[in-house]
């Protein structure tokens, strides 16, 4: 009897203390000591090549915390992998959400997967700090939780296809993929070349599972464009090339920063990435900036074995700004706080672009870098931030 | 630009072609479809790849111990796989293929990843030679005769060679064959390793162009199926003929018409084979006699 009544005073006294806990953090994800993020991202299956931006994420936190955290809390990072399936990242929001508790969440590979958690995780008001994606549905229209840090894919085929009228070639073909990832691409494509006058001369679209593009080739080599700009997987950024070089096709090609990670073009392609044009949605790997060298550092310290790639420091860049705005919300950190916070940036720059938002423009990034693969597989910069001016 | 097409059609035909041969010596002696055919030769692939990048092995010595491990993974999955099946039924073993093909799919992901790699090969693609208004590149023409090469192999193996007599026997007659002394069972691990040869022929020959990946053979695996039911899915020369059509119908399809659709033509050739002629454009119609 009298253990019976010690036992109701403990879970008495764990229950009261319980409570006090939960007041002094009534916000989800926030402890005294530390900040729960969450990202999935494709760790198998068929995308999993972006997976390295997930792990990206997991490089600079450390190194954040290693720093001695954000106002004396320090980052719990989750890492879940959905494998670019939309019905397992709907799950995962969920245990991000109603199980583990995150404060907030950044990156997340892919327009599909993120579109099946778009509405649950605004809904659960969790912010969403850099997309990992191009597409225009994420902050167009402004959605108060999600933040673009990825400029859009219309716009960066916008600036692209302007660069290539202005300095190489008028006669311009698109090859894309046939979903809203190339058709988003050619939209912004075809607006730049109305502008300056200017049409495309062909259009040609393939479907993700295609494997033989020889007919595609021969389309493209029979409109007689000097520039061909492509919207596409990896894989099929390597077969085209491939069957061009048979037909003995050589335009200037151009890549979406989709396929900006030089290194690994340039190992499938056997050498024949060399020369083509990409943008970039960051500084190249081997800027010398400050930031660039520490992220550097940081990674031969901690994940020597991850390849410094853009897919991979990309991880970084869609978290430096969630990062920052934590640092200016303070001590009591508050979802208001760190929205507010974010809604301050003006031409703020990590290693992505520059980032102005707004209380009604939440897409951050609207300017690329253009660049040139050499030989030897690194990258030589053609241009500095180019901005849309629409 | 219709020539140019055409000879497209035949390079990437010729690689469907092989698959589709694969499928028909299987299908010829035992009724059942393997369609774990692509992922055996992506698997078969793949150990090529990690003897030419990882090991460094000359590209025909990787090319030999490659397709010896084609012949001994045929043999494996036969009597692993087929053999120890209970009660064995047409649609059960087909089953298991497609069993199969995941448990390969997944080992071949789970040892080389999803990522997609280069396969080295003697050839560069873009050596080329033009004709006329017509490109030629030197890799798709040694596809192209190593492909025909291999049909012609293997059309004069079964007319020939005892083993081959007795692997035609045993497709035409299980029982009688048995009676006649033919040793069926091994005659049917043999029909499996042989088939695991051709595809793994094709499928080295898909990687000399396209990237390495565990999805490589999924789309030509498809076609393949497409060709050999358009040829019958019963007659060598029908399969080879049909799918080498394929890749040609698909080509022409893609340039004049659609390439959206491009893709989606063989899938409709086999409905409308199934539909119209079901023992295909090249087999007699075959009535089993009660």
């Amino acid at each position: 009897m009298r253990r019976g009544v010690w036992i109701g005073i403990m879970i008495l006294m764990l229950a009261v203390g319980g409570a006090g806990m939960a007041l002094a953090a009534d916000v989800r994800g926030v402890t005294d000591t530390e900040i729960t993020i969450g990202q999935w991202g494709p760790q198998t299956g068929p995308a999993a090549l972006w997976g390295a931006v997930a792990r990206g994420t997991d490089l600079y936190f450390k190194m954040i915390n290693e720093e001695g955290g954000i106002n004396g809390r320090k980052i719990k990072y989750v890492l879940r992998d959905d494998g670019y399936n939309p019905a397992k990242t709907k799950a995962i929001a969920k245990e991000f959400v109603e199980n583990i508790g995150v404060f907030a969440v950044v990156g997340g590979v892919g327009t599909g997967p993120g579109m099946a958690v778009r509405d649950y995780l605004t809904e659960n008001k969790v912010p969403w700090v850099g997309p990992s994606t191009g597409s225009s549905h994420f902050t167009r229209p402004t959605n108060p939780y999600i933040f673009g840090v990825y400029p859009l894919y219309k716009d960066e085929a916008y600036l692209l296809t302007k660069y290539a009228y202005e300095n190489k070639g008028k006669k311009i073909a698109f090859f894309y993929q046939n979903d809203d990832y190339g058709k988003e691409g050619l939209e912004g494509a075809e607006i730049a070349l109305k502008e300056l006058g200017g049409a495309l001369v062909a259009k040609v679209s393939v479907e993700v599972p295609d494997t033989d593009l020889s007919s595609h080739a021969l389309k493209l080599k029979e409109s007689g464009a000097d520039v061909v700009i492509m919207w596409l997987l990896p894989k099929h950024a390597a077969i085209i090339l491939g069957e061009s070089a048979k037909l003995g096709y050589k335009p200037q090609w151009i890549s979406s920063n989709t396929l900006s990670d030089a290194p690994v073009m340039m190992n499938i392609t056997k050498g024949l990435w060399a020369g083509v044009i990409t943008s970039m949605f960051g500084d190249l790997p081997n800027e010398d900036t400050p930031l660039m060298k520490k992220y550097r550092e940081a990674h031969q310290k901690m994940a020597a074995s991850e390849r410094w790639g853009s897919f991979y420091y990309a991880g970084i860049i869609w978290a430096e700004p969630l990062v920052e705005s934590l640092k200016m919300a303070g001590k009591d950190v508050t979802t208001e706080k760190v929205l507010t916070s974010l809604e301050t940036m003006n031409k703020w720059r990590g290693i992505g672009p520059p980032l102005t938002y707004t209380k009604d423009e939440h897409q951050g990034a609207k300017s690329v870098k253009i660049s040139q693969v050499l030989e030897n597989g690194d990258v030589k910069p053609l241009s500095d931030w180019l901005q849309i001016t629409k | 630009m219709l020539s140019q097409l055409i000879v497209g059609g035949l390079a990437i035909g010729s690689c469907y072609a092989l698959i589709s041969l694969a499928m028909v010596i299987i299908y010829k002696t035992s009724e059942v479809l393997n369609f774990s055919q692509g992922e055996m030769a992506m698997l078969a692939t793949f150990v090529s790849f990690y003897l030419l990048a990882d090991k460094g092995l000359p590209f025909w010595l990787a090319a030999i111990l490659t397709l010896a491990f084609a012949l001994l993974l045929g043999v494996v999955v036969e009597i692993v796989f087929l053999r120890t099946a209970k009660n064995p039924n047409v649609l059960g073993l087909i089953v298991i293929t497609l069993g199969l093909e995941m448990i390969l799919y997944g080992v071949a992901g789970w040892r080389w990843g999803p990522d997609q790699q280069a396969m080295p090969f003697p050839i560069g693609n873009t050596e080329i030679y033009t004709v006329g208004s017509v490109t030629f590149s030197r890799i798709s023409l040694w596809v192209f005769s190593l492909a025909l090469g291999l049909m012609a192999a293997l059309g004069l193996f079964f007319k020939y060679t005892r083993l081959g007599v007795a692997m035609k026997a045993t497709q035409q007659n299980h029982l009688a064959a048995r009676i006649m002394g033919i040793r069926t069972k091994r005659i049917l691990s043999f029909t499996w390793a042989l088939s695991s040869l051709v595809g793994t022929v094709a499928g080295m020959l898909i990687a000399s162009s396209y990237p390495l990946d565990v999805n490589m053979m999924m789309d030509p695996m498809m076609k393949a199926f497409a060709g050999g039911v358009l040829g019958g899915m019963v007659s060598l020369p029908g399969a080879a003929v049909g799918a080498l059509s394929i890749g040609v119908i698909e080509n022409l399809f893609g340039g004049y018409v659609s390439l959206e659709f491009k893709s989606v033509v063989a899938f409709a050739i086999i409905v409308l084979v199934l539909c119209v002629r079901p023992s295909g454009l090249f087999a007699r119609h075959y009535v089993k006699k009660v």
